[in-house]
């Protein structure tokens, strides 16, 4: 690498490619979340139930954002995994209003974590705490504490509240996502 | 490896749990449906309170209570059914209490229907009419009362009537006297509910109710008119007048063919079927049923008993297995896994576990901390393959299955030893073995009548052997009038030098036995006998004699032989009896 290469990607000059993966499940507002970040003449009125998954491109901060809208359902979780060795960031968004399924949220991190595609790995781990304006939403705070998040210790994550629907809360996430990605390629 | 199992070891996450729910209900008052049409679906429980006080219709959204509204009457069965094809797709929740079904639509009261009345024997009403009348006494109205009830049972009889006979002397005429002026009415209640679709298989397709009551009869109600559509009565189908329906499975849709499964108080597993004139007894089980369940893909009928076994039936009332419970089942239900193209059945216990079983093979078990009394699998919130479960304490248990569970039999399981499921190595059908099982097919008749012979050749010939061995004397008794005599011989000794020790009676009540002798017969290159013959001078009846000769043994082999030991009458040609006596192996180191 050169020392030119070097500059320009230190004053972030150059474009940078990244894979995010979006994971969570059906029904947390994956695709409502990339649907914010596109533009807004590309912005989708409606959104439906993910099938399979999308693939949806953003800019944040001079760096292209490929992301990988996994769909939610049950039967499509298992394509996840299959993604997780090209990505270089994790979104994984969670529903907070659903207490019940919080369980099935730790067991699905869980799974992400065990995977060898991510364990020896520093990828950094975004959490949208989705669905704040709900009433019975639960806290960021509290949120983190039942997914036990402070177990991850090897790799740089964060959680913030948001709600997808008008965008509060995404795009305090998505920059603290382009510095971790920007460190880490830098560091490299 | 570990891993894997370590996920498969537990299998259910347990998403909610609330101790102090205070719900207190049976399977038959949960039901779980999509209320809003919002893809949220909703748990509806009819809490029955203490029985008397806090009867309740309650929804709850995800872990929290949603509506609570307040029932009348002790609930029997909640159901959830579509009434027509309007947009958006929302089920009426139904409830059945007493002689009445409640329609809830959007968890607001909507229709109310009643039973049908019942007809009021002529006489009991009558009598009534006369006590309106004041044409007697009360103590008399009573003994009339008491008398039909003797004639008709008492389970003919109005209520009102019943509500009579179980009162006090005292408390007899003001009873009669508020009562006596409003008519006489006899109505049923509902003891069971259940929903078959109508024409269409779907599972939000509209469907008609399916009503069981205490007088045994069945109801199926039109869906839009709530008109009854089939009403047929139990009653008359087995002997004991019990059949009362406990348990309702409906299958298959109402406009095409369908299949109504109703298992009664008195133990009998009733079938109907469209065209039915009258239902068919499929099974009359020993005892009494807990629970009953089909399981769709087979149509087999899993009943829980009061023994403490499981049972489970074909379609056609044959019985598939049985398997004995460890403790007492309190509910069942089924437990369909679509993405793993299986079906369990959930069994609770007392104590507090939940077994699963696949067929008869048990596949995984769930503790809670207290009896369950309700259970109920199905889509709830957002996830589908949620397990309900409420206890006899009010306790309320969701778990939800993990996506990565699997269900294999466990290897202490009661069912199937795996001797039973190891493939015998049957070799390939040869030509010749075919050309073999075509012969015996075609000559069957010759074969056994050749078998048959043979047999009676063999029976022939054993009886004739017998036949000459009792004309030959060659046994120990002597049955000739003349001489009846006994004998036993015993070997004393190791060898080569034996004793051979003779025991003679005479069995005959009064003569005696004149000039008979001994005579031995034997290998003399084996034996030496000292006294070959031995004469008997007399033998006088009832007395044992003893003789006794030395043996010895010669041969130098060290190998036994017989030695035969006749009775002969002297002047007789044929022994009168014959002892045959194995001698033991000589042992030839003492010889040296």
């Amino acid at each position: 690498m050169g020392i030119w290469d070097k500059l320009t990607r230190l004053l972030g000059l150059k474009k940078r490619e990244v894979n995010v993966l979006v994971v969570g499940l059906n029904n947390s507002g994956k695709s409502t979340v990339i649907n914010h970040f596109k533009s807004e003449e590309e912005r989708s009125t409606e959104i439906v139930a993910t099938v399979g998954f999308n693939v949806e491109k953003f800019r944040n901060k001079n760096v292209g954002f490929t992301a990988f809208d996994m769909s939610g359902q049950g039967r499509y979780r298992d394509l996840w995994e299959h993604y997780y060795k090209e990505c270089q960031g994790i979104i994984f968004v969670v529903d907070s209003s659903d207490r019940l399924r919080l369980v099935v949220v730790r067991d699905e991190l869980d799974l992400l974590l065990q995977h060898p595609d991510v364990t020896g790995r520093r990828i950094p781990i975004l959490f949208f705490a989705n669905k704040m304006d709900i009433r019975e939403a639960l806290s960021s705070v509290k949120i983190a504490a039942a997914l036990g998040l402070e177990r991850i210790l090897d790799k740089p994550w964060h959680i913030c509240a948001s709600n997808a629907l008008t965008g509060e809360g995404l795009q305090e996430g998505v920059e603290w996502l382009t510095q971790q990605i920007r460190e880490l390629v830098s560091n490299k | 490896m570990s891993e894997i199992r370590n996920i498969n070891a537990q299998r259910w996450l347990d998403a909610f749990s609330e101790p102090h729910a205070a719900i207190y209900t049976f399977s038959h008052c949960m039901a779980l449906a999509d209320l809003n049409g919002d893809n949220d679906y909703k748990l509806i429980v009819a809490d029955l309170g203490t029985g008397t006080m806090n009867i309740k219709l309650k929804v709850y959204k995800g872990t929290s209570l949603f509506t609570e509204s307040t029932l009348i009457d002790v609930p029997t069965g909640v159901v959830t059914f579509h009434m027509d094809v309007s947009e958006p797709r929302i089920p009426a929740v139904a409830v059945a209490s007493g002689p009445n079904i409640y329609i809830y639509k959007n968890m607001r009261p909507y229709f109310k229907f009643s039973l049908p009345t019942l007809e009021v024997n002529a006489l009991e009403r009558d009598l009534w009419l006369q006590m309106r009348d004041k044409c007697m006494e009360v103590d008399t109205f009573f003994e009339l009362i008491q008398n039909l009830r003797q004639e008709i049972g008492f389970t003919h009889l109005t209520p009102r009537s019943q509500q009579l006979l179980l009162l006090e002397h005292e408390k007899w005429k003001s009873f009669v006297e508020t009562h006596v002026t409003t008519p006489l009415k006899k109505q049923t209640v509902i003891t069971s509910i259940t929903t078959l679709n109508k024409n269409m298989a779907e599972e939000d397709a509209v469907a008609c109710l399916v009503v069981g009551t205490e007088n045994g009869g069945i109801y199926v109600l039109d869906p839009e008119a709530f008109t009854v559509l089939e009403s047929l009565s139990l009653s008359g189908c087995s002997s004991s007048n019990n059949t009362v329906p406990v348990h309702l499975v409906a299958t298959g849709l109402f406009d095409v063919e369908y299949r109504i499964l109703a298992t009664c108080r008195d133990g009998t597993i009733c079938l109907l079927r469209r065209g039915f004139q009258e239902a068919k007894v499929l099974v009359q089980l020993s005892t009494q049923v807990v629970a009953m369940v089909v399981i769709l893909e087979n149509n087999n009928i899993v009943t829980a008993l009061m023994d403490r076994t499981i049972q489970c039936f074909t379609r056609k009332g044959k019985k598939h297995w049985e398997i004995k419970s460890p403790k007492n089942v309190t509910t069942m239900g089924v437990v369909p896994l679509h993405h793993l193209s299986l079906t369990l059945l959930a069994v609770a216990m007392t104590g507090g576990t939940v077994q699963l079983y696949e067929g008869r093979q048990l596949v995984d078990v769930v503790t809670v901390p207290d009896t369950v009394s309700a259970l109920r699998f199905g889509h709830f919130g957002q996830e589908e393959n949620t397990l309900i479960l409420i206890t006899v304490g009010g306790s309320l248990y969701v778990k939800i299955l993990k996506r990565t569970a699997h269900f294999t039999p466990q290897n202490d399981c009661i069912g199937l030893v795996p001797a039973q499921q190891i493939k015998m190595a049957i070799p390939k059908k040869t030509k010749l073995f075919v050309e073999h099982t075509m012969r015996e097919r075609e000559n069957a008749i010759a074969m056994h009548q050749t078998f048959q012979h043979d047999l009676f050749r063999l029976r022939l010939n054993t009886a004739r052997a017998c036949v000459r061995a009792l004309e030959s004397c060659n046994n120990p008794i002597s049955t000739s009038t003349v001489d009846p005599l006994k004998m036993t011989a015993q070997v004393l000794g190791l060898g080569p030098k034996f004793k051979l020790y003779l025991t003679l009676e005479n069995m005959s009540v009064s003569s005696t036995s004149k000039d008979l002798a001994i005579s031995f017969h034997c290998d003399d290159k084996i034996y030496s006998v000292e006294k070959p013959f031995i004469y008997i001078p007399v033998l006088a009846p009832g007395l044992t004699y003893q003789f006794e000769t030395g043996v010895e043994c010669v041969s130098e082999l060290g190998i036994s032989d017989q030695i035969r030991i006749f009775i002969v009458k002297l002047d007789q040609s044929e022994p009168l009896l014959a002892v045959m006596v194995a001698m033991p192996a000589c042992d030839t180191l003492t010889n040296v």
